[in-house]
């Protein structure tokens, strides 16, 4: 069924779900631009944030997505540096998962800020002392990388089924050698970028003497590793989701070793560095040895909670299991947790920094919000925030555009490796193949029986 | 150089609030938020003091001070290392200014300042009379406002509102590389401390603990080592920046 001018395109053309998802994504794109109409209009008062509780759902999201970013372009490039062609079916997609999540982090800074016209001013008269300036110019640079690096892997395909987007590159196994060797050099380009991007954005809170635990050297190192996290969990969500809905086959043998992989990256962030940070402050702070380990172990929060229970526990149990990971469904409930872990990691953030006032005095802080004439109080002596209907109409919108740019990908860019034969969408999860270019799990079988069929259809 | 500072003589502060209703009177703040508090070192509440009330002849531990907070117009202040679009900085006589006109509204500075001494227009301004209040044009919805050291009046040779106003001369404003200046010779003469001093910021605002000092020790508007000015405002508190006379 399928013919060769489609062949790497995972979605030759949008059939009823498709539509629906389309618009679906319409409608979310278009409520949240009209929440943020609703927003500029009225002001940040319509969000929960206030002036002690000065950055909400918005930056703890543009955290989130900055980290997911991450695992698209990293698992497409580290194996490309090492000459590998191991996850090359999930290149192409990685790095369109990548640029999705990038220009969602890039947009949610827009309805953050109060007087968004002047948004200009970072290339007028930037700062170079701020770290949000060195992050404004690594998420560009980032955006437009994954741009570049997503046409260099897919460009002989466009060309060989007569894509526009092949902007006039002709398809020839000279051409496909020499951006194989083009692709090595940017991936030697991608990793320190990517390692560059979640620093970046971990020092904007990590140089912050003010805000309690933001000050701190772990922070940056956390961010890499949340993005290894929550980056690679995605990967493995959208990959099982595409496989599921669309021609895109995500070899099976991957799941297992790819949820050994987050597993670790689980392993390292939430129980290794979280350790580490949290060890050297319990101890000093406390005296019997049982208080020091309570303090150690016990969070104080319920972000902490949702974070390292969630994101933490509920993966690793999944993931530790070898017969467990072998199953589809286990890892996707792992990756998903994994995602809702990290965004409470992020949520625990910016609560440590702005939950405490330094000088604390009553009556405090004026809030800025809440104003209802002369008698209103408008002090507030802690920081609190429940973020709005607005921030989430706003938010969801801006998830929308991403999933919608994933969405575009996968119908107008090759994004399957060319030599393999597509499979029809909608198959049941055990229907999954092991053929493929890709090297398997140390040849084990999945799950056995009948699920290792291969069921291609062309 | 200039290196406007100030010295605030917690001895001298009886928490009166004078200097924060004249600064939002000044400077057009709107009534949802103050550049200038007036916290309570004592209680949990606003004038209230810790300890214990004096009963059965036993002695009592009440005690209570006032510690006024405004923007400390750091030497090394964070809120302008942050800012991504310059629109605040440090001038060159001292004075951490904001420019309205670039801000954006990020509040990256709002994070960074662990004074908490900024605010942020969430919506727009709310004064009595409606049309505003004092010497300062009305910020719009959107941008981050705080104290300026009334740079307005500094620029007409006088005091900062709050200085004038204070009825316990509590507040003394001056050159602090003019080592004559009475705030000079305050910060060398009594036990001064910056807030915070161990994050390193360097404000310019210093106070006074321990022994009170003569306080300000001049009348009038004008600032120190200026020519005086003519008679301020009939009503007594000068609000326009001496112009109208």
């Amino acid at each position: 069924m399928s013919s060769a001018p489609d062949a790497g395109v995972v979605v030759p053309r949008f059939g009823t779900r498709g539509k629906a998802w389309l618009a679906l994504l319409g409608v979310l794109i278009v409520a949240g631009l009209g929440a943020w109409a609703y927003q500029l209009q009225q002001g940040l008062v319509v969000t929960g944030m206030d002036n002690i509780f000065s950055w909400g759902l918005y930056i703890m999201l543009f955290v989130l997505f900055i980290g997911l970013s991450a695992g698209g372009l990293i698992i497409s490039s580290a194996p490309k540096f090492f000459h590998s062609k191991r996850y090359d079916s999930l290149a192409a997609l990685g790095v369109l998962l990548s640029l999705g999540c990038i220009v969602v982090a890039g947009l949610l800074i827009l309805p953050d800020l109060g007087s968004p016209s002047r948004v200009t001013g970072f290339l007028t008269s930037p700062d170079p002392r701020s770290p949000m300036v060195w992050d404004f110019g690594i998420v560009l640079l980032y955006g437009l990388f994954n741009v570049g690096y997503l046409w260099l892997l897919t460009r002989r395909d466009l060309a060989k089924m007569g894509s526009r987007l092949a902007l006039g590159v002709a398809d020839t196994p000279a051409g496909r050698e020499r951006d194989r060797k083009r692709a090595f050099w940017a991936a030697a380009v991608a990793m320190p970028l990517a390692v560059g991007l979640h620093s970046v954005t971990g020092w904007i809170f990590a140089t912050q003497i003010g805000r309690g635990d933001w000050f701190n050297p772990l922070v940056a190192p956390m961010f890499i590793m949340k993005a290894l996290v929550s980056g690679l969990a995605l990967l493995l969500v959208t990959s099982i989701l595409v496989d599921r809905f669309t021609r895109f086959r995500f070899p099976r043998e991957l799941v297992p070793e790819l949820g050994k992989l987050l597993g670790i990256f689980v392993a390292v962030h939430v129980v290794y560095l979280v350790a580490a940070e949290r060890l050297p402050h319990a101890w000093a702070a406390h005296f019997e040895f049982w208080s020091i380990t309570s303090a150690f172990l016990v969070g104080d929060t319920i972000h902490f909670w949702l974070w390292t229970v969630i994101g933490g526990v509920l993966p690793i149990a999944l993931l530790a299991v070898p017969s467990l990971r072998r199953r589809i469904k286990a890892v996707f409930v792992a990756s998903v947790a994994a995602i809702v872990g990290i965004l409470f990691e992020g949520v625990y953030l910016i609560f440590t920094g702005y939950h405490d006032v330094n000088i604390d005095a009553a009556p405090g802080v004026t809030t800025g919000t809440g104003y209802t004439g002369l008698e209103a109080d408008i002090w507030a002596t802690t920081g609190s925030y429940t973020p709005t209907i607005v921030e989430l109409l706003i938010a969801v919108g801006l998830i929308a555009v991403g999933a919608l740019i994933v969405t575009l990908g996968l119908r107008f860019v090759p994004i399957q490796p060319d030599d393999r034969t597509p499979v029809s969408a909608g198959r049941d999860d055990s229907t999954a193949t092991t053929a493929g270019p890709v090297a398997t799990d140390g040849g084990r079988r999945p799950d056995g029986g009948a699920d290792g069929e291969v069921t291609g259809d062309a | 150089m200039t290196d406007y500072g100030m010295v605030i003589d917690l001895e001298r502060c009886i928490g009166c609030n004078a200097c924060a209703v004249s600064c939002s009177q000044e400077n057009n703040v709107s009534l949802d938020k103050q550049w200038n508090r007036i916290l309570t070192e004592g209680g949990d509440a606003m004038d209230t003091p810790e300890g214990s009330y004096p009963e059965n002849g036993r002695d009592g531990t009440l005690s209570m001070n006032h510690l006024p907070l405004a923007c400390q117009h750091c030497d090394n202040a964070p809120c302008v290392k942050v800012c991504p679009v310059n629109a605040t900085y440090k001038r060159d006589d001292g004075i951490v200014e904001i420019d309205y006109d670039k801000c954006m509204g990020c509040r990256y500075c709002m994070s960074a300042c662990p004074y908490n001494a900024r605010v942020f227009n969430f919506d727009d301004p709310k004064t009595l009379p409606t049309d505003g209040t004092g010497n300062v044009e009305e910020r719009k919805q959107g941008v981050v406002e705080k104290c300026t050291f009334c740079s307005h009046r500094v620029k007409e040779d006088l005091d900062p509102a709050c200085t004038v106003a204070c009825p316990a001369d509590a507040r003394i404003f001056g050159d602090l590389d003019d080592e004559e200046s009475t705030a000079s010779r305050y910060i060398e003469k009594y036990e001064t401390e910056q807030l915070l001093d161990e994050l390193e910021t360097d404000p310019n605002t210093y106070y006074i603990r321990g022994e009170m000092s003569p306080g300000r020790t001049r009348s009038g508007n004008e600032l120190e080592g200026t020519e005086k000015k003519a008679a301020g405002n009939p009503n007594g508190v000068a609000t326009d920046g001496g112009d109208g006379q």
